[in-house]
């Protein structure tokens, strides 16, 4: 996996189709996906902002029920893939539809609801 | 008779400490208070060059500190964490907000205090992302009739302190890759000093001086990387042979990797008139793992001395090699003069994070006194012959293996909060903390822009269950004197004064006085957030003596934010006098004669927009 993951950094992304805030995440229940998604979380540095335990830190909490830019599987999406204006970087350039797709999954099990 | 003469003269007078009346000193330590700025004034974030934050004013003393009240108060509007303090020049108070990093001038010959003029920088807001600890500023300074400060966003800038508007603004790097600034600028002379943050993204650190005229860079020192950019040169003499060496900011990394390894000096500079020396210390290595960067790591978690007008490095130390814990090394340097074996010796007082108080010749970089100065068990002991730390094989991080109970955390026995020093006790007073990591150590990969990081920390208070303490330091000996505990981390900075009062403020909101010679709490008022800033005491106008101070709990205090008593944020600046009296109090009716608004970005206007 982490392999690939590299491999994948290394390579140009495709452009990234725009997702609708209601466009449920296709990777739905599926465990494998959300640990893709944990591993990810860990080689994108995303820890280093919301935290190993996702409690949030530099970034914001993502535990919790509140959400900036929206909590649906598709505005998770689009936040992970534009980044927001308070300093979410934008990782469309980094990661593959999929990929970010594992990242909502497991953000959606860590979360409230 | 200067001020200083007298006090070298009470310090002489009194040889035996035990006998000592109540103005002796404890140690015969003293300072060099220069600029020796009118007493009333606080033009500079320490008030002097040596970072002493002594003020010599005595209005307010041990009689009636107990009477001190609000005089007036000011609320800025924003929810950063508030760590800078206020400047008071004739009869203006300059005060500059975390992100976005608004500018205040404060009318203080009028009833309230009102605003007089007011600067908006508009900092771009991708720095918000950027900024690993909250989206602080740790001071400003005054000089040659400007106000200038370091914007999130990578400027400094420079206000006409009469008209609040913009005199100069320079870009010195790439938000968009990491660094952000959040140092306090420190001016000597014609020279801004001003470096650069960021050491859990990955950055390459600089450290700068700057035209007070116009910006224009004077010089700028790379931290790592090879002599030439780094201004290490042929007047380089470290104390200590392991930091002699060609281009060690490369040689002590793997590969390339010094290019991502931080060391950014986020911290306080200090200067010495007499070497024309400054000094200011580096973050720590990035990324925060190890063992994904064997060496040394030079120059990171350092203090450097450099020639003020060619920037010249004249002599380094490493406090913590290849540092393992990021006990970086940018806290403040307290230039002082000890007694020492018979003769004296020009000295600087380093509290690191590692726990350890360093008091160095500032001379020659050789490490006098070195002793634990709160919780830690990560070295033995640092060796005086080597220089070195003899490390404790139990604190090693390792990669994906949780590693229990290493003292101090992450954040150290002391973070940037700033001591104080009195020439009157011959002691510093510092806000420290007591707690220890369980420690899991990650890879991690660099990405631009991205953190580059790789701790995961559980904290824990050390023995007793409070996680800070207010301590009075003996130098000399590299012992405390006396301690307050405190439920919670003491992050504030501290101000001492000529009628031997300390004051300091807690993350739970209390702002107290303390005696500085016994540490005898004689006042305390708790304030609308907990107290992150660093305190300060000037006098007004009206020849009355204040003390001032922010509540805006914040930075990287935040890491105790699920701790019962920690408070929301806040942005208010509490100014205190006797029974609260001063231009803005009365019984009549007291009214404003402001010279500007707020800005609309800031609430409540904001919401109206």
């Amino acid at each position: 996996m982490r392999k690939l993951v590299i491999g994948f950094l290394l390579a140009a992304s495709p452009a990234l189709a725009q997702v609708a805030p209601d466009t449920p995440n296709p990777l739905a229940g599926n465990a494998d996906a959300t640990e893709a998604g944990h591993v990810l979380f860990g080689k994108m540095n995303c820890a280093g902002c919301h935290a190993y335990d996702l409690t949030g830190g530099m970034g914001p909490d993502l535990t919790d029920a509140s959400w900036l830019y929206g909590g649906k599987p598709g505005e998770i999406f689009h936040t992970i893939a534009e980044g927001t204006p308070r300093g979410m970087p934008a990782w469309k350039d980094k990661l593959a539809p999929d990929q970010i797709w594992q990242l909502v999954s497991y953000i959606q099990s860590k979360k409230a609801n | 008779m200067s001020f200083r003469n007298l006090l070298l003269g009470a310090v002489f007078a009194c040889a035996t400490p035990a006998l000592a009346a109540p103005t002796s000193s404890f140690t015969g330590a003293t300072a060099n208070l220069a600029p020796s700025d009118p007493a009333g004034q606080w033009t500079r974030q320490a008030r002097d060059y040596a970072n002493t934050r002594f003020s010599p004013l005595t209005q307010i003393n041990q009689k009636n500190v107990g009477r001190l009240r609000i005089a007036w108060s000011f609320s800025d509007g924003q929810m950063y964490g508030h760590e800078g303090a206020p400047l008071v020049v004739g009869d203006t108070m300059y005060v500059v907000t975390p992100y976005p990093n608004i500018a205040y001038a404060l009318d203080l010959s009028k009833a309230g205090a009102p605003i007089k003029w007011v600067y908006q920088p508009n900092p771009d807001p991708r720095a918000i992302g950027e900024a690993c600890c909250d989206k602080v500023l740790r001071g400003w300074a005054y000089a040659d009739g400007k106000l200038i400060y370091n914007l999130l966003d990578d400027h400094t800038v420079a206000v006409d302190a009469d008209t609040g508007k913009e005199v100069w603004r320079v870009l010195l790097d790439d938000v968009s890759k990491g660094p952000t600034m959040t140092q306090a600028a420190f001016v000597v002379g014609n020279k801004v000093f001003v470096g650069s943050s960021g050491g859990e993204l990955g950055t390459n650190g600089w450290f700068q001086a700057l035209d007070v005229k116009d910006g224009h860079t004077i010089w700028k020192a790379f931290t790592n990387g090879p002599d030439e950019g780094a201004l290490i040169g042929s007047d380089f003499k470290p104390y200590y042979p392991w930091m002699k060496g060609k281009d060690l900011g490369v040689s002590s990394w793997p590969g390339e990797m010094w290019k991502q390894g931080a060391s950014a000096p986020w911290g306080w500079v200090s200067y010495d008139p007499d070497l024309n020396e400054i000094y200011y210390g580096t973050s720590n290595p990035g990324p925060r793992v190890p063992s994904q960067r064997p060496g040394l790591n030079l120059w990171s978690s350092s203090v450097f001395a450099r020639d003020a007008d060619s920037g010249q490095a004249k002599w380094a130390y490493q406090f913590t090699p290849h540092d393992e814990w990021d006990y970086d090394g940018v806290n403040e340097n307290v230039l002082i003069d000890i007694p020492w074996r018979g003769g004296h010796r020009k000295v600087m007082v380093h509290f690191n994070r590692n726990g350890f108080a360093y008091t160095i010749d500032r001379a020659t970089g050789e490490v006098l006194v070195a002793k634990p100065f709160g919780l830690q068990n990560w070295a033995k002991e640092i060796d005086l012959k080597t220089g070195m730390p003899v490390v404790n094989d139990a604190a090693h991080p390792i990669v994906e293996k949780k590693v229990e109970n290493i003292c101090p955390p992450d954040i150290g026995v002391k973070n940037w909060n700033p001591s104080a020093f009195s020439p009157r006790t011959g002691l510093l007073y510092a806000g420290v903390f007591n707690s220890c990591m369980d420690l899991t150590n990650h890879i991690v990969q660099y990405i631009p822009g991205a953190t580059y990081d790789g701790m995961e920390m559980a904290r824990h208070p050390g023995p007793g269950g409070n996680w800070g303490e207010f301590i009075a330091w003996d130098p000399v000996q590299g012992k405390r004197v006396w301690s307050v505990k405190e439920n919670l981390y003491v992050w504030s900075g501290a101000v001492v004064t000529g009628s031997d009062l300390v004051f300091y403020g807690t993350m739970d909101g209390w702002f107290r006085a303390v005696d500085a010679r016994s540490g005898k709490v004689l006042w305390s008022q708790k304030l609308g957030s907990g107290i992150t800033a660093a305190p300060m005491t000037f006098l007004g106008p009206d020849k009355r003596q204040y003390v001032a101070v922010y509540a805006g709990v914040g930075g990287g205090a935040g890491v105790l934010r699920r701790e019962k008593g920690f408070m929301p944020g806040g942005n208010t600046l509490y100014v205190f006098s006797v029974d609260g009296n001063g231009i803005g109090t009365g019984s009549n009716q007291l009214v404003s004669q402001a010279g500007a608004a707020a800005p609309v970005s800031v609430p409540p206007a904001a919401a109206h927009n």
